[in-house]
């Protein structure tokens, strides 16, 4: 069992390593089927170009994807060291169309003082796709256990 | 290849095999923004029963490749696993807004309370909580409340999208 957290050696600015995904149709179409979101302009490739709801001719990633991602940034390193999820919050400020390469950065923006258990500690966090546009930001709520 | 064919290529769940796969079916039936009454509230069209393969697919598709994610008998669900149940329990019901083609998503806010386990029985209650509109976009929100079959609030989601506002502008995009 990794180490617990411990909600004193934390600081405001410690970084999460970073997670890069390509956004490929594959992984748009896997997110459509577990989303149960299957609104055209994720997964009907000749609708999209038709329509360009967001003034591409692309398919585009679920914003909820987006959102996964940040909030994996923190599961991913923390999970298994007695950190749950409990909140997040996330503008979505940019389209990612099908074949962009999105990186989700963070780091910690607040800390919240409770009883042993209950500490909530904020991450800020930042999706940024491959020419440096912010696609998403938000804050990712996160209780620890000790 | 279409995209059914596409989408069938995918190892599929039995609840994503049964879910319809085109938003674009049956849009006249949806919620409207300009019909849309703000404060109206109901329980969700489908209940949810969740079940190991609902969250070993969601953490998929998350791309989680830990072993706690991908438990073949007791997976930890991703904390967005509760996108799938909303989808799922609104169905074409009250909240089917959702659904709309040429809608855009501006953002999100989400409280997680607990975990979702296998076995759990997920019932959505619905609220109409506002609508506005902003440099000429038309906004929806609800809340969206899920509670297991023991009266628990597991989880809400203050969902929001950008909508098209009319009838017509909803047909438009759904035969585009």
């Amino acid at each position: 069992m990794t180490q617990s957290i411990s909600f004193s050696d934390l600081s405001i600015g410690d970084e999460f390593p970073s997670i890069t995904v390509e956004v490929t149709q594959d992984v748009i179409d896997l997110a459509a089927l577990a989303h149960l979101d299957f609104n055209p302009v994720h997964t009907d490739i000749d609708w999209a170009e038709r329509a360009q709801v967001f003034g591409t001719p692309k398919t585009v990633a679920h914003g909820m994807f987006t959102m996964s991602g940040m909030a994996s940034l923190v599961t991913r390193h923390w999970r298994d060291r007695g950190a749950v999820v409990v909140g997040i919050e996330a503008k979505l400020t940019r389209p990612v169309p099908v074949g962009s390469s999105v990186t989700t950065t963070g780091r910690i923006k607040e800390l919240h003082p409770r009883r042993p258990g209950e500490h909530i500690v904020v991450v800020g966090v930042e999706a940024i796709d491959q020419d440096g546009h912010t696609v998403g930001i938000g804050d990712v709520r996160v209780r620890l256990a000790s | 290849m279409s995209t059914a064919e596409r989408l069938s290529e995918q190892p599929l769940t039995r609840r994503q095999r049964e879910f319809e796969w085109d938003f674009t079916k049956g849009v006249e039936a949806y919620e409207c923004w300009d019909e849309i009454v703000v404060g109206e509230s109901a329980e969700a069209q489908n209940t949810f029963e969740v079940r190991v393969e609902d969250i070993l697919a969601f953490n998929r598709s998350c791309l989680e490749t830990d072993a706690a994610s991908n438990d073949p008998d007791d997976p930890v669900p991703h904390p967005l696993f509760l996108v799938m149940v909303t989808f799922y329990c609104i169905g074409t019901g009250i909240g089917s807004w959702i659904r709309t083609p040429g809608a855009r998503n501006p953002g999100q806010r989400i409280e997680m309370f607990e975990d979702f386990r296998p076995g759990e029985v997920i019932t959505a209650t619905i609220t109409h909580h506002d609508k506005w509109i902003r440099r000429d976009k038309h906004y929806m929100m609800d809340l969206v409340e899920l509670h297991n079959q023991s009266g628990v609030l597991k989880a809400h989601w203050y969902v929001q999208l950008l909508l098209p506002p009319t009838r017509e502008l909803m047909a438009q995009f759904a035969d585009a």
